[in-house]
């Protein structure tokens, strides 16, 4: 492969200090020191791959992969660290960045915009929620895949008039699904469940061999939200790998040139009718999946989640975050996994009455405000503005 | 009288408009003239105060332009009919003359029948849309919006595109007549140099954004050199 | 007579026709600044019902009904103006999804400080004239005198803003200003001081939309009253064109007519889908609206 000599045996020291590093680290059982040395050597492999811009040239897929694996192996062995409620605050922001980079990929690519992708998610946990109460049996991977079919084909089906309708048109014709989507369910709701919607009939637990790896003789793997978080982790980076490529593509490529000028990033889109059906499809369907895991890390779902508020929700963290990148779909979903905690702190810290009118709705009044400056000021989110910051200070 | 100093203009790394330095004088007519691209729109957009000069200044009289606001400037006395003539199609024939009188001193019935008088095809089509008119009758309509707000000073970009030689011709004759009998300064912007130079005082020729002559209309008009290089015309 | 007057498809067109008149009057609504500033205005339901709020909650209940009225559509006149001039002027020339983030932004912002103020418990609005139906040989018409004076309430504001834009200086400046801001510049138009004028326009038509909403539907006056009704009320604009007034007028009302007979014949539940139905069928037949004539020339 690319990498020269020199840098293999960079890259071998590196893992073998790292190995004795995460055998000497205080890490409880020998068995988990062993998994640590693992992730380092993972993590070094993939480091030395990406580290050689030769290799980045010719090999740009599995650049990409490589990526995808270190991102995901770092968080993995960082989550075994965290509390079970910042794990699971993590899971379910992990999961939402992939909804964010679905929104994000569909601006980029094509200039509109989606303001029903809640409901889309909607689609997805719901779709899991049902084949799971129908089949118990089927692997959770399929149950996640058709959750993205599922979010494809209703993509599809509304993507359809995209390809002729001016942006405003668009994005108003998703506000009324997401307002629709409610009915919708409810059209169903022999399988749906109705205003209480749906449980899942089991737990999405740690297999069995993993478990005894790690505790021999417990049950569970520390708690559920362990597994929970690295399971959405592992589906987050597959979804960020496939991304990746979407956004290297070439509709990707005039999307990036368009980004990095400062000039043309105000004009964010791009006339690409063609793309069009196809962004808006595969933003559907990273929203059904975002929504599926929802549904397996809540081990419920209820209709009143995927209401329009989380659409608007969902359009705030992709703009702040900044739209059509890809560090954008994960810093909002990194903002997402700990608002309501920073929130709650805030409301403690000031004396607000946490059951108050004012408090209840500071999120709200945040993230608004937050969306109008945004797009007023900073048009291309924090991703946009770190980008420039660091282009301007590499440039001095 | 009109007098652009020292005016430049850029569109991002265009520049349009370098160092242009002329004066149209009062009641009569300066032809401004030049290739495609020369900058002949973009100095009558200067001018009314569509654009905003990097560095120079456009005077009116003793007082200046540059700064103000095309709404205002048109108040004093600044009318400009844009190139491609700015008739609003959506609207009737009297719609664009009253938009146009709006802020004319003068009673709008007695404005409306001067213009039916100085266009009698107008008053013929008074009630029916703007689109449905032929080129010249529109060009018609645009140079009467115009003159319907009692304007000193007429900006004309290219009025005779589009037309056929008779009606440039017809068109031409108006124009003169306009300056000579109403005392009018026209800044007359042109493809045609000919029938322009023929009713001009006074002519400027542009090139790449820079006055390359400024000089009698009939000495222009005999420059063979001027009339090779920048006016494309022929022997 | 008396049989057919209170016979069920009268009934359902009656309250199709309160319902769609609502409907017109939001899409009349988001038409006047689609016209001028190419913006769709996604907090035009958050922002009547603001106004609302500062017309019936602000002022005691128990002020005079048309004093809170009054008041209710100077808010929605002075926050439309404010909206244009410190958020919307920001995004004139923008890519087109920019005004769209933006307003759905200020959408989420007015409704939560709605909620952190007046709470998101339900307040009924007195209403001026009974909610009782007619009767006729003592079976109810399916209209009240509240019915009725909604309905030519909005008769009236349609009128009012249809003889300003057809018949004044001021709606000839404003038409212009839509259609040509740089022409209308170069005839003295202040056409600044015109798109602040239609989002006012705009926004006190919301308001009286807003305190017809909140009186006459079971849920009173929430922040997210508006919700349903703009989403009925932007169907019916993309409907009919979001340029044309006229397509606002008959798609709203046909859209509460033909939704209340589904509401009647089919369920309830099922009338936003068809509505949705309708959207997305008219939308690719139709992309720019039923009533708007394709490809108009401007010169
Ligand atoms: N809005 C604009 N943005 C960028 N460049 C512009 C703009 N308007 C004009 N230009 C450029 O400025 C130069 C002068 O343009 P201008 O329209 O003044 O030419 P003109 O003499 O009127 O030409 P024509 O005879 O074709 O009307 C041209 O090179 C043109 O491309
Ligand atoms: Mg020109």
């Amino acid at each position: 492969m690319g990498a020269r000599w020199n840098q293999r045996v960079v890259a071998g020291t590196a893992v073998g200090a790292a190995a004795v590093l995460a055998s000497w680290l205080g890490v409880g059982t020998a068995r988990a020191a062993t998994a640590l040395s693992i992730a380092a050597v993972v993590l070094v492999a993939a480091l030395a791959l990406i580290s050689s811009s030769e290799f980045r040239r010719d090999h740009p897929v599995v650049a990409r992969a490589a990526i995808s694996v270190a991102a995901v192996d770092v968080s993995l062995v960082v989550t075994g660290f965290f509390s079970s409620t910042v794990d699971s605050n993590l899971a379910i922001g992990a999961a939402m960045s992939i909804v964010l980079l679905g929104l994000s990929f569909l601006t980029g690519s094509s200039g509109q915009i989606s303001i029903g992708n809640g409901a889309f998610m909607g689609v997805g946990a719901f779709t899991v929620a049902i084949w799971a109460n129908h089949h118990a049996t089927t692997p959770i991977a399929v149950v996640l895949l058709l959750a993205v079919v599922a979010g494809a084909l209703v993509g599809l089906l509304l993507g359809l008039p995209a390809t002729r309708l001016r942006g405003p048109y668009l994005a108003g014709m998703t506000l009324a699904f997401a307002v629709a989507f409610g009915a919708v369910l409810n059209l169903f709701s022999t399988w749906t469940g109705g205003d209480s919607g749906l449980q899942l009939p089991y737990a999405v637990n740690a297999p069995a061999w993993l478990v005894h790896f790690f505790q021999p003789g417990t049950s569970s793997l520390t708690t559920n939200s362990v597994w929970l978080v690295d399971v959405t982790i592992v589906t987050a980076g597959i979804a960020l790998f496939f991304m990746a490529n979407l956004f290297a593509s070439r509709t990707g490529r005039a999307m990036r040139l368009v980004r990095d000028n400062d000039v043309a990033a105000e004009l964010v889109g791009i006339s690409l009718p063609r793309a069009r059906v196809i962004a808006f499809t595969v933003s559907a369907a990273y929203a059904a999946l975002g929504g599926g895991l929802w549904t397996i890390i809540n081990n419920a779902v209820t209709p009143a989640t995927y209401g329009f508020a989380l659409s608007i929700t969902i359009l705030s963290l992709v703009v702040i975050g900044g739209i059509g990148t890809i560090p954008g779909a994960l810093i909002g979903g990194l903002i997402y996994a700990f608002a309501a905690s920073v929130i709650a702190w805030f409301t403690a810290h000031t004396g607000l009455n946490p059951q108050g009118n004012v408090a209840s709705q500071l999120n709200g009044i945040i993230f608004g405000g937050l969306l109008v400056l945004t797009i007023l000021f900073a048009p291309t989110g924090i991703a946009g503005f770190v980008r420039r910051r660091w282009a301007a200070w590499r440039s001095r | 009288m009109i007098r652009a100093n020292g005016l430049s203009v850029t569109y991002g790394a265009v520049q349009a408009l370098r160092d242009v330095t002329f004066t149209a004088e009062t009641g009569a007519i300066t032809a401004v003239l030049g290739a495609n691209g020369a900058g002949k729109t973009t100095l009558l957009r200067a001018i009314s105060g569509l654009v905003a000069p990097r560095s120079g200044t456009v005077s009116l009289d003793e007082t200046t332009l540059t700064g103000e606001r095309p709404e205002d400037i048109v108040r004093r006395g600044v009318g400009h009919v844009p190139e491609g003539r700015g008739v609003i199609a959506e609207f009737t024939v009297e719609e664009n003359l009253r938009l146009g009188a709006m802020i004319s001193p003068m009673p709008l019935r007695d404005g409306l029948n001067q213009q039916y008088e100085w266009f009698p095809v107008l008053g013929e089509r008074r009630k029916q849309a703007a689109a449905t008119l032929s080129g010249g009758e529109r060009q018609m309509l645009a140079m009467a919006r115009a003159l319907i707000a009692k304007p000193t000073v007429l900006l004309l970009d290219e009025p005779s595109l589009g037309l056929a030689p008779l009606v440039t011709a017809q068109l031409m004759h108006t124009v003169s007549e306009l300056c000579a009998t109403t005392g009018l300064t026209v800044i007359l912007v042109e493809q045609n140099a000919k029938s322009a130079l023929r009713i001009a005082r006074r002519a400027v020729v542009l090139y790449l954004g820079r006055v390359v002559a400024d000089d009698d209309a009939a000495a222009v008009a005999q420059d063979d050199q001027l009339r090779q290089y920048y006016l494309g015309m022929v022997k | 007579m008396g049989s057919f007057l209170t016979s069920r498809n009268v009934a359902d067109v009656l309250g199709g026709l309160t319902n769609g008149v609502i409907y017109s009057l939001v899409a009349l609504s988001l038409v006047l600044v689609w016209r001028s500033t190419r913006i769709l205005n996604f907090a035009q339901g958050a922002m009547a019902m603001i106004a609302a709020y500062i017309g019936f909650a602000v002022l005691a209940p128990t002020t005079n009904y048309w004093v809170s009225m009054a008041v209710a559509i100077i808010a929605g006149l002075v926050l439309g103006g404010l909206t244009e001039r410190v958020i919307v002027r920001g995004l004139y020339g923008k890519p087109e999804i920019n005004p769209v983030v933006a307003m759905v932004g200020f959408l989420l912002v007015l409704e939560s400080v709605a909620a952190a103020i007046w709470s998101t418990t339900s307040r009924g609005l007195p209403t001026p004239f009974s909610i009782v139906d007619w009767q006729i040989n003592h079976k109810p018409v399916a209209l009240s005198p509240f019915a009725l004076y909604e309905i030519v309430t909005a008769v009236v504001v349609m009128t009012v803003i249809a003889l300003l834009f057809q018949f004044t200086k001021l709606g000839l400046k404003l038409r212009a200003a839509a259609l040509a801001p740089e022409v209308s510049r170069l005839l003295g138009v202040r056409v600044g001081r015109m798109l602040t004028l239609g989002w006012m326009l705009s926004s006190g038509v919301g308001a009286v939309t807003a305190v017809l909403v909140a009186s006459n539907y079971f849920t009173g006056l929430t922040p997210t009253t508006m919700d349903g009704v703009f989403a009925f009320g932007f169907i019916a604009a993309a409907i009919g064109g979001l340029d044309s007034p006229v397509g606002a007028l008959v798609s709203g009302v046909s859209l509460g007519i033909i939704l209340q007979f589904v509401g009647d014949y089919l369920n309830s539940n099922d009338i936003i889908l068809v509505a949705l139905g309708m959207l997305i069928v008219s939308l690719m037949v139709r992309p720019n609206g039923v009533f708007t004539r394709s490809a108009q020339r401007r010169v």
